[in-house]
């Protein structure tokens, strides 16, 4: 295992970073707008720090007319408060003056702004605060980078190591990510234990979360996680926060099942990673990808039974409802409550592009789960316990029997749903002779091949001189076939 | 009696494949072509049949309205148009292919037969009487003879599955000498 | 009769006579320019020499013949004829000693053929020659693509069968004038023979043998072949079936981006929505009828309406004929009973319908795998791959003992070994 996770690591470069950029996971709409979101964004925002504050207030200020002017009044005020970043300060400030000019009849975006004591106490830009900050922040560079020059001449690993890193910090605060990851990852040549590698990877796996890097923050865990620590203390803080971020990057990248397992072992009391995401968000993250993808038995396991995990849980009570209910079988109240939540969960960065795949297979594994302990179901009852007609049932039956994820065939004349026993004997004998035409046919096709490179016959380009006459031919019809 | 006249067909078949192949380049005669096409209908090789009304020169076909003739039940075959089929086998067929063709009706109602009793639970008398080319009454006194049940009133007919027939077990000695050559193939 | 010729009348009695077969042909060979300068002649040489005992000599004869200017109509029809009949009466056991020749006047009699579009008179000649030439039937010779191209273009496909029927084991090397071009244009030919006769799976075969064939070019054959490869792959599987790891690279690299618009139909036919597959279809309507394809790329259309009959039989035990006409987007209830009538009658689905309440019920397969017939058939297929097996085996053989590769698996790399010996050692790699 090492040796595998180490090809991993080092397959990928530091240097390459800024080049790869997973797309994978922005599939799903893009382009969405959330009405009833019920979010507290005082409460909301404080659960992070850093660019995870931004960000996470930037998206929603994206999906949400309601919270939009709120939100991007939040990241201004923060990004003043604790960054060097001009640049964002000045696209958050462009952003909010067109949302607010939307309220005094701007034809821009929104329209229906209900804050207008808000948005009428709009600033104009704080040219001050951007050319002192700015000045600051290039006087800072400046000093970073002599000193590390200054320990660079002296090659003192450790104050190289440091230097790198706390350049890599100042870039992050300017905004700059690609730096920052390449000033965090020259740190590693400096590294003189194990502690110093895997704080240096935890530093280029949040960069890389920010880049949505994800192979790349999937390796530097894998790298993290092999490093081997003697701190009990400090390794299970660790332990989860490499957690955080495997999950985090399995999830983007649609590896449901994988992401719930890592979400599951973060431990509650060590959860502590302001700068990517919040014990709640580990139980939202961990509980919808567990529905999703475990069955009953590892459901009762790993989650329902995990002490850990509970404690999650009771930070968010409506998905603590939907799991109980889901695992009790109440199906309908289950999906009721999905969709209440559906739409604060739209408005979470990470989990909005997944949020219908997630739905459509909880919703999958309901419905084969209802069948499962029966022979026969009545479609008319099936249909009331998740909120749905007959015929929009029979079609999602249809599909699910097609995919093999329930064993059963329709009545539609009845609207019965029946188990269906396989003849195990029949399907047997059937595979037999399906294999054995298979073998024939693979085992003539070699014969005449090892016969064709007998010959040594292949297809080549014609010799000069006879262009025409060897490949240009065309046969395309019976009818027209004329050999040269 | 039936085996017999088939296999007879199939031989006319090869013999007159083998005939036109001897021909060349020089067109066949009529008699020729109207009875491999009349072999091909009887044998339901839609394909070959196709082809062959394919390549029978423009010549012939124009002075042969009896070949025609053969194609358009050809044509409704290839269709499965079951009414259109013995509407156009309504003909008055030569010597030369009388034969023939009343075997092909008779082969083609006995594959509609055979295809209702596979396919249908119920069927109504009409459209029975049209797979079968006959009128209803007719169709009922059949469905009778076959032994399916027949309401009257609703003019509906519950055709019966054939049990199958359990064909000759295999003599176990022969069946354990081939199954010790299985055992050794897989051994190998 | 010129001198020379009669020398050459009885060089070639000669040495037929007593058997120097080998000599002889070299003789023929050296005589070529002699025999074209005595054109005029020619045929008296031909009427002289009996094509029974002196079958290389008369086709040393005819050789040259198809290489004269023949205008006159009457000149040609004679050659012809003068073919067909040596092609019927000469000696197989002689005329393996020249396959080259021999191939060459097959090729040259065809095309003359077909040039006057006499094709139906070549078919029966030319399968007496390949059974002629061929040490076993199992055994391609480049005359099969001849034979293939004159039925098609005849529209008598049968005549064909008896040899496409026949897994080759072997190919004739006629002495290294065996040119890809025969055998992409044979198993080309050939698929399209079965494609006309609806035994899809054979088709399927031979075009991917078209396309598996080794290449470093980009042959048009292997195009269109890999056209028809993705049709009959979607009327019969509903999807391009994998090909085998061997395919060559030029395949991928740079044929597949020529076949976009098949390639488009193959990703919409897997979306099983059949109007979606009708506007990929008006789209590339041109391209299809171009290629000569639309004829296939209809039954793709039928294929898929079956297809989904199929799916629902695996979902639904009971369905209305309605239901099932708006599922597959049939016209109508009337329409959908003819299709489910086709395929109960094509043993595709099992089901029953009933009219008096307008359901389908779907059934299992009534196939128990019980029945002495099963068994027979059983026993059939396992002795197909029993000599399959046995045939592998043997072909191993030969290569465990064959001294270039004993050789080469020994470690003993000498230089003086041209590069002959990739043939044995390749087989072994697949």
């Amino acid at each position: 295992m090492p040796m595998t996770s180490f090809f991993q690591a080092s397959a990928l470069e530091p240097m390459q970073v800024d080049v790869v950029e997973e797309n994978q996971n922005v599939e799903e709409e893009q382009n969405y707008l959330v009405e009833n979101a019920s979010i507290d964004l005082e409460h909301y925002a404080s659960q992070f720090t850093g660019l995870a504050r931004l960000n996470r207030l930037l998206f929603i200020a994206e999906h949400c007319n309601s919270l939009k002017v709120e939100a991007l009044r939040m990241a201004l005020n923060y990004t003043m408060k604790t960054t060097f970043n001009t640049t964002l300060y000045q696209l958050i400030h462009h952003k909010l003056e067109i949302a607010t000019s939307g309220s005094r009849g701007g034809a821009s975006s929104s329209g229906q702004n209900n804050l207008p004591d808000v948005a009428s106490a709009i600033n104009s830009v704080d040219t001050q605060w951007v050319e002192v900050t700015s000045k600051k922040a290039a006087l800072k560079l400046e000093k970073l980078d002599t000193d590390l020059k200054n320990y660079k001449s002296n090659s003192i690993k450790e104050s190289i190591r440091r230097g790198h890193d706390d350049l890599g910090d100042h870039y992050l605060d300017c905004g700059d990510l690609s730096n920052a990851l390449k000033c965090y990852s020259r740190a590693r040549d400096y590294c003189t234990s194990p502690k110093h590698v895997v704080n240096m990877c935890l530093n280029v796996i949040k960069v890389s979360v920010y880049l949505q890097n994800w192979s790349h923050v999937q390796s530097y865990v894998n790298k993290a996680e092999v490093t081997p620590d003697n701190n009990k203390e400090a390794y299970q803080s660790i332990s989860s926060r490499l957690k955080c971020a495997a999950g985090l990057a399995d999830l983007a990248t649609r590896k449901y099942k994988s992401a719930a397992k890592y979400f599951l072992q973060v431990n509650f009391d060590y959860c502590d990673f302001p700068e990517l995401l919040s014990p709640s968000n580990v139980a939202t993250y961990g509980a919808l990808c567990a529905l999703a993808t475990f069955d009953r038995k590892e459901l009762q396991v790993n989650v329902i039974s995990s002490s850990s995990f509970k404690q999650f849980l009771e930070l968010e009570p409506q998905l603590r409802d939907i799991m109980s209910k889901f695992y009790e079988s109440k199906y309908a109240s289950c999906l009721t409550l999905l969709t209440e939540i559906k739409d604060n969960l739209l408005l979470d960065m990470y989990v909005a592009p997944h949020v219908n795949t997630l739905y459509t297979q909880i919703r999958n594994r309901a419905l084969c789960q209802y069948f499962s302990p029966y022979l026969s179901a009545d479609m008319r009852k099936m249909a009331e316990a998740f909120n749905t007609s007959v015929n929009a049932l029979e079609d999602e039956l249809m599909q699910l029997i097609l995919d093999g994820q329930i064993k059963a065939r329709i009545d539609s004349h009845n609207k019965i749903l029946y188990a269906k026993d396989v003849d195990q004997r029949s399907t047997t004998f059937e595979k037999a002779i399906l294999m054995g035409k298979e073998y024939q046919r693979r085992t003539k096709a070699l014969i005449l091949r090892s016969a064709v490179i007998k010959i040594q016959l292949h297809v080549k380009s014609p010799p000069r001189e006879g262009m025409q006459v060897e490949m240009s031919i065309a046969p395309a019809s019976a009818s027209s076939v004329v050999r040269n | 009696m039936a085996a017999v006249a088939q296999t007879d067909y199939a031989q006319l078949g090869n013999d007159l494949e083998r005939e036109e192949l001897e021909n060349g380049a020089t067109p066949g005669s009529i008699r020729l072509y109207c009875q491999l096409l009349a072999v091909y209908l009887l044998q339901n090789d839609m394909c070959n049949a196709k082809l062959l009304w394919k390549r029978i020169p423009p010549t012939v076909k124009q002075t042969s309205p009896e070949l025609t003739n053969i194609w358009v039940v050809g044509q409704k075959m290839w269709l499965r148009d079951y009414a259109g089929i013995y509407e156009a086998l309504q003909k008055e067929w030569s010597e030369e292919v009388k034969m023939i063709m009343g075997a092909v009706q008779e082969s083609v109602r006995e594959r509609a037969l055979r295809l209702v009793r596979l396919a249908y639970s119920s069927i109504s008398t009409d459209d029975l009487a049209q797979f079968l080319g006959v009128s209803g009454e007719k169709a009922v006194q059949v469905a009778q003879r076959e032994g399916w049940q027949v309401d009257e009133q609703s003019r509906i007919i519950t055709p019966k599955k054939i049990e199958p027939v359990p064909a000759p077990a295999i003599l176990s000695e022969q069946h354990l000498s081939v199954l010790t050559d299985y055992v050794t193939f897989m051994e190998n | 009769m010129a001198t020379a010729l009669e020398q050459y009348v009885t060089m070639v009695q000669n040495l037929s006579a007593s058997g120097n077969l080998t000599q002889l042909c070299d003789f023929i060979n050296k005589s070529t320019d002699m025999l074209t300068k005595n054109a005029s002649h020619l045929d008296n040489v031909f009427g002289t020499l009996d094509m029974q005992q002196t079958s290389l000599g008369v086709l040393g004869v005819l050789c040259v013949k198809y290489n004269l200017p023949l205008s006159n109509t009457s000149d040609i029809d004679t050659l012809l004829v003068q073919t067909t009949e040596f092609l019927s009466k000469c000696n197989g056991e002689q005329v393996r000693y020249a396959t080259d020749s021999y191939a060459e006047l097959c090729h040259k009699y065809a095309q003359t053929l077909i040039d006057r579009k006499m094709y139906s008179s070549g078919i029966a000649p030319l399968s007496q020659a390949i059974q002629k030439i061929q040490i076993h039937p199992a055994q391609l010779t480049s005359i099969h693509a001849n034979l293939c191209q004159l039925c098609l273009l005849s529209k008598n496909l049968k005549p064909a069968l008896r040899f496409l029927d026949i897994d080759i084991t072997e190919i004739s090397r006629e002495g290294g004038r065996f040119d890809a071009k025969d055998y992409l244009l044979h198993y080309y030919y050939g698929g399209m023979i079965y494609t006309a006769l609806k035994n899809y799976d054979r088709a399927l075969y031979y075009f991917e043998v078209v396309v598996t064939t080794p290449s470093v070019a980009v042959s048009h054959i292997m195009m269109e072949a890999y056209k028809k490869f993705i049709l009959v792959s979607l009327i019969l599987h509903g999807k391009i079936i994998n090909l085998p790891q061997y395919t060559s690279q030029v395949l991928k690299r740079y044929i597949r981006p020529l076949c976009q618009p098949y390639l488009d139909l193959a990703s919409v036919y897997a979306q099983n929505n059949l109007a979606d597959l009708r506007t990929t279809l008006t789209k590339h309507t041109e391209v299809f009828n171009r290629d000569n394809n639309m004829g296939l790329v209809k039954q793709c259309q039928t294929s898929m309406i079956k297809k989904n009959i199929q799916r629902l039989t695996k979902t639904f035990l009971t369905l209305s004929l309605t239901d099932m006409a708006n599922r597959v987007q049939l016209s109508g209830p009337k329409e959908a009973e003819n299709y489910v009538l086709h395929m109960i009658e094509d043993g595709e689905i099992f089901a029953t319908i009933n009219q008096k309440d307008g359901m389908v019920r779907f059934h299992d397969n009534p196939e128990k795998y019980s029945s002495p017939n099963m068994l027979l058939e059983l026993d059939k297929e396992m002795q197909r791959c029993i000599q399959l097996d046995s045939k592998l085996r043997e072909m191993d053989r030969e290569i465990t003992v064959n001294p270039q590769y004993v050789q080469k698996s020994t470690g003993s790399h000498e230089d003086d070994m041209p590069g002959t010996s990739t043939g044995p050692g390749k087989i072994q790699a697949y």
